[in-house]
């Protein structure tokens, strides 16, 4: 399969008629030319406003605007904040009833929240309008691990997804895993044993550490929890009772937090992403298991210090199955836009399998979720490194949740936030040695029920599982 | 014009002076204010905007503040932040009462009390090291001779007492201003010192009623500003721990702040607040009565 191009894109009947009527003007006659171009522009004057968290993608996405900025007639005005700071904003813009926004980026932890509360637009009728929506643009080619958290009930969509992240395994010191006798880890057990392998031993700049995770605890623990025959909730959507206290989810806490407290970095509690990314490209530490586009800087980044020793593989196995975690980012429409059309007219351009094509061949950015452009030989060739094939990876990751059980449904439910924030603290309790596991998860429990019954959710039972 | 006139026509002029500014003080502190006690009554759940109109259960918020671990942890921390610097205040309050009560002198346990022409009590413990040795060593003097003795010791006594407060005030401003004011008030301590030493005062004592009442209104202030730093902590906190490692350094406003922008429930996030508010108008209560009573022995 090729990549796909322009030329496949069926254009807009009205969008055909103006830009036919403007180049018969632009043939009749010089001065005519201009205004006759400009009126076919269908979107000609609009000024669109939109938000997102600063991202690498929206970084390369601007470079390409001007293009959409010139086929339109409109002017984008993308403002990008720190992840945290563009999360509160867009909670208070979406939920005040705000139209300061046409479109914005649909954070994966909070868009079931946004959906359930009705504060976006249905982008299922945009897509379905033919008048709006080339039926090449295709809703259906979206990977569909991807587009869950922003389905209702229905089945109707109110974000489409620009970023898939699937949880992979990175390690840095092959060169020191060979050295020392240690295949790479598929289960648990040899995940434990290999960082304990490898801590401590001398990685020429310095001794490297075993293993390195950031503060994210409620998006690394979980395939632990789900790999002992756990889950965060008791049976997610439907039952959102937490399941913190199970046998299955103190024994992934004390896993974890083994992994934490005797083979990770000191202070590594506090790490961010970035920090545990610059950790893994240094060599500083060995493996790191975390969403594609972190751990596979390993073998793009400029800075990278281990691109020949690096590797990338599937998380280990736990005893009671493989459960890589999988999330997405999407684009939306606040309810209350001012420029619909035109903010569709965007999301459709930005997430075109044309752009999404271009944006992987010029730049190499591999997180796209165009099932058409992942699966194309062009996406291959240029993710395939030092033999290893990260788009086949990704895919197979992305789409496992599809595939068995939803088992990516305790994300997707609006009371996760909550619950997410409770079990980091309990995982920080059992690494920085003030409770054991199941003292901490079972306070977790406890917090969680708590939590949830004050934010008014529906528990079928309020008792401690 | 007559001093109360004028002292009317002041105090009228400070008011309307003032008066400018207690309006925006009001608007900027009261306004939001109110919004936190409406909202703190309401469900208030970002994602469901009705919420905050929905009045059916005020109280709900502040039922469910007691079960909160988080909170009553977060509390328990700012609690035993305060409490320090509390219990530093109470000192520092308690030492200047007792500064008050012992007057200018150290020792004046020792002197026994004396009386006047008319008999009542002229004072008790003039703190006079000398008088107290007077009233010790000397002979009780019938007649005019002892009322004159006495009124004189009385006398000298509330001078030195007077001496003393002006030094401690020096201390207690001066000291932090002016390194003169700071060098006056240590001569003056050090003369105290050597006489109660004099006296036989241990060092305990020296330093429980003398050196302690000295810098009781710096250590006040001291403490007023810590106790300010330790309720409205939340920079550092946010910047470097985030409330972790668990919810160890988890103050009540970062709480507040987690609850109302993280997990979108303004109402109780207010409700945490104006429990916070409550508490610090009581703290900084307290904290004031302290400041004056150790103003009062001044």
């Amino acid at each position: 399969m090729s990549l796909p191009t322009s030329l496949d894109i069926n254009p807009q009947r009205r969008r055909l008629l103006k830009a036919a009527a403007a180049s018969v003007a632009a043939g009749a006659g010089g001065t005519l030319a201009f205004p006759a171009i400009a009126q076919a522009k269908p979107f000609a004057g609009v000024k669109l406003r939109g938000a997102a968290y600063q991202h690498g993608f929206f970084n390369i996405l601007r470079k390409y605007i001007p293009e959409f900025e010139q086929q339109t007639g409109m002017t984008v005005d993308l403002q990008l904040s720190a992840f945290p700071v563009y999360n509160q904003q867009a909670d208070l813009e979406l939920s005040s009833g705000g139209n300061s926004w046409d479109f914005c980026n649909v954070t994966f932890i909070l868009a079931a929240r946004w959906v359930a509360a009705g504060l976006l637009a249905n982008l299922s009728d945009f897509a379905a309008d033919r008048k709006l929506t080339p039926a090449s643009w295709n809703p259906d080619d979206f990977v569909k691990g991807a587009q869950l958290p922003y389905l209702d009930k229905a089945g109707k969509a109110y974000g489409f997804a620009w970023e898939g992240g699937a949880m992979l395994m990175g390690i840095s010191r092959m060169d020191l895993m060979k050295k020392r006798g240690v295949e790479a880890p598929r289960t648990f057990d040899e995940l434990m044993k290999a960082a304990e392998a490898i801590h401590g031993q001398d990685g020429g700049s310095g001794p490297v550490t075993g293993f390195v995770s950031s503060n994210l605890h409620h998006w690394f623990l979980p395939p632990y929890v789900q790999g002992f025959g756990g889950d965060f909730f008791v049976n997610p959507p439907s039952d959102i009772k937490p399941a913190l206290d199970s046998a299955a989810a103190i024994q992934a806490t004390d896993f974890y937090s083994k992994l934490l407290s005797r083979y990770s970095p000191q202070g590594v509690l506090g790490y961010t992403e970035d920090q545990a990314r610059a950790a893994l490209i240094g060599g500083r530490s060995n493996i790191f298991i975390h969403s594609s586009s972190w751990v596979s800087a390993m073998l793009t980044s400029p800075d990278s210090k281990v691109k020949d020793t690096a590797r990338v593989m599937r998380m280990p196995a736990g005893p009671k199955g493989d459960f890589p975690a999988s999330n997405s980012q999407g684009l939306g429409i606040p309810k209350n836009a001012k420029n619909k059309e035109a903010a569709w007219e965007f999301i459709k351009w930005t997430l075109s399998p044309e752009l999404s094509a271009r944006i992987v061949k010029d730049t190499g950015h591999p997180s796209i979720c165009r099932r058409s452009v992942i699966e194309s030989a062009e996406y291959k060739r240029i993710n395939t490194i030092n033999g290893q094939d990260l788009g086949k990876l990704y895919l197979e990751v992305l789409e496992q949740p599809g595939k068995t059980h939803n088992y990516m449904a305790y994300r997707t439910v609006k009371e996760f936030p909550l619950v997410g924030d409770v079990v980091n603290k309990a995982v920080e309790r059992v690494v920085s040695g003030q409770q054991p596991a199941a003292e901490s998860m079972k306070a977790a429990q406890e917090a969680a029920l708590n939590a949830l019954r004050r934010s008014g959710a529906g528990l079928a039972s309020t008792k401690s599982s | 014009m007559p001093a109360a006139s004028y002292e009317g026509q002041r105090r009228r002029f400070v008011r309307m002076a003032i008066a400018p500014s207690l309006i925006f003080l009001l608007v900027v502190a009261g306004l939001p204010t109110l919004f936190l006690l409406v909202t703190s009554l309401t469900p208030g759940a970002l994602v469901n905007p009705g919420s905050l109109g929905d009045f059916s259960d005020p109280l709900r918020n502040y039922k469910l503040l007691g079960g909160d671990e988080r909170f009553v942890g977060s509390l328990r921390g700012a609690g035993a932040a305060v409490g320090v610097h509390g219990g530093a205040a109470g000192v520092a309050g308690h030492g200047a009462r007792a500064a008050g009560a012992l007057g200018a002198g150290a020792l004046e346990v020792a002197a026994p009390p004396v009386r006047d022409s008319d008999g009542a009590a002229a004072h008790r413990g003039g703190g006079d090291l000398e008088a107290g040795l007077h009233a010790r060593h000397q002979p009780r003097l019938p007649g005019r001779a002892h009322a004159r003795l006495c009124a004189a010791r009385a006398h000298h006594a509330r001078r030195l007492r007077a001496v003393g407060h002006r030094h401690r005030r020096h201390l207690g401003v001066g000291a932090v201003h002016l390194p003169d004011g700071a060098g006056r008030a240590a001569d003056a301590a050090r003369e105290y010192v050597e006489a109660a030493r004099m006296d036989g005062a241990d060092a305990w004592r020296v330093f429980g009623h003398i050196v302690l009442p000295y810098i009781a209104p710096v250590l006040l202030v001291c403490t007023l500003f810590r106790l300010i730093d330790s309720i409205k902590a939340f920079p550092l906190i946010f910047l470097l721990t985030g409330g972790g490692p668990g919810s160890v350094t988890e103050v009540t406003n970062y709480y507040a702040y987690l609850v109302a922008f993280n997990f979108g429930e303004l109402g109780y996030s207010s409700a945490i607040t104006v429990v916070l508010l409550v508490a610090t108008v009581l703290i900084s209560w307290g904290a004031m009565r302290l400041s004056r009573n150790a103003g009062a022995t001044e």
